[in-house]
């Protein structure tokens, strides 16, 4: 192996250690800045109390309970569209149509986050609001739709992707025998793409949980717990870019660091374990 | 072939668009904008959102007379225009309340008053609701009385909107007019006075609280036991919750930075105050 | 499920689905279009400038989306700058060196970077600026350097996976020709496979492109400010787009403000659909390309 050779290598090797050491950098650099609250025990209950800066509780309960609201819901909204958006391309019109409304539906994955959240707020939360008289308009409902609309283009493009799994001559042997189109999705496809397909749900639903915009500008930001999807809530996400104005000694701000670390923690557990799915579907 | 020469010149032009980044021209124009010749720094400015329409229509003054100045603003509210000056991380951190002594001891600020404000309840223009007790006021953000009906309007839900902790506003707001009572939990929050007024005014049932220099025609201020927050209330004393404007420097300002407060307070400056809605102290 | 009923209620299913959803995508771009299409005229962006007066930067521009414009270029030929070696190597590093065992770690870190939320690499890059102002350099602030390098570590994990993936999906015939003749392994990589892999690596740095350009939370938190101006260095705040589109949503002061944002948002829109289109027919030309070439 002669020198440069080796240079090369250890360049790469070395460009890996360092985007490897950001990814573990931002962990440890939260944890370190949120150390005081560890050492006094308080990182634990912040995780369940409620948010009264009045009476010194500075819980972020309220912010996780709302995170996972707006989120499951729009992951519930997401999943039906998302299914048969993936059979019409991927099973009932693979040729011409399916092919453009893919086209279509991968060129929805570009547009910003921000302009479904500037769409939100005039035009869905005047809707929703006339619609469900009372209530702001400003509520999980409003942006967990709007939420839906943003992921279903990446759970349609994950779902498409898994139906491509089904070996070839399954299907073949399906139409052969004279199957229809569901027969042939619930007895060959689903088996085989389940796992790939919940991987992609639990992908969805980090990237859900960890948008901030659309949150931020249409879900109200009231921090109590929610009790109704016509309620307003703040997620983890909306918290953080709330509080960053705060004085930086104090312990409001501090709380950043237990959303970043339980977001951070959230879509890490979802991704090993979408893995792990992924891992033993493959065996 | 032609299609790649046109964009050669596309390339070209864009590089020297970049290279012209450094050379400026300067206008030359009479007045108290004198002072700002011969300066080419960057002003950063920061926090009290009250102050962002006067601190833009300086900044735009300044910097037409002389593009060599760049006058940065942002938002953040009160508390962080305090804590940034402070640190450092600003020229000039604003804020709609005075700085607590502790504040002004740990870091030895300035502060400087350009402007009187009020702060005035909001509700929508179709709200048949225009005046309230102060007793109602603290009611309602405090999340006792919940629907229009029990003060006289429409059977419909009140919606409150309330400001995140970092806003002077709110401090005011809440000191003065609600007399430290608690603001419910489920308001919702917005991060400065033109959300404030754009949520109010895109909300039938919404109640919010704004600074009197954003009151236009599409929030109506509310009427607060029998006085109308307005210039005229705000400086004649009657409408009590009022609050300076102040503009704060670590230590006595200096250079571009003492330029800047001292045009906020110089005729040019306070005209502009006046324009949008304050009261000028000069 | 035999019954032709169940496959008739199957397609209409899919048939409903689709049209919700691409009726959703229109109603959201018509409904701009109808409210901001009065809004595109050249005034929108050079405000009362005229267009060689801002272009050349002799005049400041107040009222028109060109200091905004100019910012999120800066800020993305700066994350890409950042990114782009970084990327590109990791990515060679796990495609041509890395052990399986030694790969499927790396991955998995990398797919836990991918997935962290863009607020949080913005608090991280908020927190790491706080901590050198105190510390070490106290001119420096949240700034366009900041953004660009969080910014640049968000996009990071995408560079990285396409690189990946463009290489270890190369034929064996490419893979093993060059090192047949002699040449030594960084000389494939670089005369051979990268060339190969070009259009994909190309498209996905394209697409890392369109994030910059859209990404609205990291760069609040880290420099992003109302007005700015044309930044003049890389240690100055700045405005950009979509941050523009934020602030008018919650702040218009009036109607034609507020015109103004929807304007911004089609011509955010625009871009971004651009990149993406420009990324597309990159793979599909490119790779057709080489595929009559072998």
């Amino acid at each position: 192996m002669d020198v440069k050779a080796f240079l090369s290598k250890s360049m790469f090797l070395g460009a890996c250690l360092l985007s490897t050491g950001i990814t573990l950098g931002i962990l440890g650099f939260m944890l370190v800045l949120a150390y005081p609250l560890f050492a006094r025990g308080l990182f634990w209950e912040m995780l369940i109390q409620p948010w009264s800066p009045g009476q010194g509780l500075f819980g972020v309960g309220p912010m996780i309970t709302g995170t996972l609201c707006i989120a499951s819901l729009a992951v519930v909204i997401s999943i039906p569209i998302s299914l048969g958006v993936a059979c019409f391309v991927g099973i009932v019109h693979p040729g011409g149509k399916g092919r453009i409304l893919k086209s279509v539906v991968e060129a929805m994955t570009s547009v910003p986050t921000v302009i479904y959240g500037f769409v939100g707020v005039f035009l869905l939360v005047p809707l929703v609001r006339t619609l469900f008289s009372g209530g702001s308009g400003m509520c999980i409902l409003s942006a967990g739709m709007m939420l839906g609309l943003l992921i279903s283009p990446t759970m349609i493009l994950f779902f498409v992707q898994s139906f491509t799994l089904v070996p070839q001559n399954h299907l073949d042997a399906a139409d052969a025998l004279g199957a229809n189109t569901v027969q042939k999705f619930f007895y060959i496809v689903l088996p085989w793409a389940w796992k790939s397909m919940v991987t992609g749900l639990i992908l969805s639903f980090g990237r859900a949980m960890g948008d901030t915009l659309i949150a931020l500008m249409i879900s109200g930001n009231a921090a109590a717990f929610p009790e109704s999807v016509l309620d307003p809530a703040r997620t983890l996400t909306a918290h953080i870019a709330l509080i960053i104005a705060a004085d930086f000694d104090s312990i409001e701000f501090k709380t950043l660091f237990v959303c970043g670390i339980s977001l951070y923690a959230m879509t890490g557990f979802g991704v090993v374990l979408a893995r792990g799915l992924g891992q033993r579907g493959r065996a | 072939m032609k299609g790649n020469k046109n964009k050669r010149a596309l390339v070209w032009v864009g590089i020297l668009a970049l290279a012209l980044v450094f050379c400026t021209t300067s206008l030359c124009l009479a007045g108290e904008l004198d002072v700002f010749a011969g300066e080419n720094q960057v002003l950063r400015i920061s926090g009290g959102t009250a102050h962002i329409p006067v601190m833009k229509a300086a900044a735009q003054k300044i910097m037409t007379f002389n593009p060599e100045i760049q006058i940065i603003i942002a938002g953040g509210g009160s508390g962080a225009g305090i804590k940034q000056v402070g640190e450092g991380l600003v020229d000039i951190g604003n804020s709609g309340r005075q700085a607590t002594d502790t504040e002004v001891a740990k870091y030895g600020l300035k502060m400087v008053k350009w402007a009187i404000d009020g702060v005035a309840a909001v509700t929508n223009p179709q709200n048949p609701v225009k005046s309230l007790s102060s007793l109602q006021l603290q009611d309602i953000f405090s999340g006792k009385i919940v629907s229009w009906k029990e003060v006289g309007g429409k059977d419909a839900p009140i919606n409150v909107y309330t400001r995140d902790a970092a806003s002077g506003t709110r401090e005011v707001f809440w000191k003065k007019a609600l007399k430290e009572g608690d603001i419910t939990e489920k308001a919702n929050v917005v991060v400065s006075n033109g959300a404030m007024k754009t949520g109010v005014s895109n909300d039938p049932y919404s109640i919010g609280y704004v600074s009197v220099g954003f009151i236009d025609d599409g929030v109506s201020a509310l009427t607060l036991d029998g006085v109308t927050p307005s210039m005229a209330s705000v400086k004649s004393g009657e409408y009590t919750v009022a609050r300076g404007l102040f503009s704060n420097t670590k230590g006595e300002a200096k250079g571009l930075a003492k330029k800047f407060i001292d045009y906020l307070l110089g005729p040019d400056g306070q005209a502009l105050a006046l324009e949008k809605g304050f009261i000028p102290v000069n | 499920m035999a019954s032709p009923l169940w496959d008739r209620a199957f397609r209409l299913f899919a048939w409903g689905c689709s049209l919700v959803l691409m009726g959703a995508f229109l109603v959201i771009i018509g409904f701009l279009c109808i409210k901001g299409y009065t809004a595109l005229t050249p005034r929108l962006i050079f405000g009362d400038t005229g267009f060689w007066d801002a272009v050349l930067l002799r005049r400041q521009v107040f009222d028109g989306l060109f200091p905004a414009m100019a910012g999120t270029l800066c800020l993305i030929m700066l994350s890409i700058v950042l990114a782009v070696p970084l990327g590109l190597s990791t990515g060679i590093f796990l495609a041509e060196y890395a052990s399986p065992r030694v790969k499927w770690f790396f991955s998995l870190v990398f797919d836990i970077l991918a997935g962290i939320p863009s607020i949080v690499v913005g608090l991280f890059g908020f927190c790491i600026t706080l901590f050198l102002h105190q510390c070490f350099f106290d001119r420096l602030y949240p700034c366009l350097l900041i953004s660009a390098l969080s910014l640049a570590f968000l996009v990071l994990p995408y560079m990285i996976r396409t690189t990946q993936m463009a290489l270890e999906s190369l034929p064996v015939s490419v893979r093993l020709t060059a090192p047949s003749l002699g040449a030594t392994q960084l000389q494939n990589i670089v005369y051979v496979l990268l060339p190969a892999a070009l259009s994909t690596i190309l498209s996905g740095i394209i697409l890392s492109i369109g994030r910059c350009a859209e990404d609205t939370a990291v760069i609040m938190l880290t420099g992003a400010v109302a007005t700015a101006g044309i930044p003049k260095s890389v240690f100055s705040s700045y405005e950009a787009l979509p941050f523009y589109i934020y602030y008018i949503s919650s702040q218009y002061a009036d109607h034609s403000e507020l015109i103004k944002g929807y304007g911004a948002c089609l011509v955010l829109i625009f871009i971004c659909m651009n990149l993406f289109v420009l990324s597309h027919f990159l793979k599909k030309r490119l790779s057709q390309r080489l595929l009559f070439r072998h």
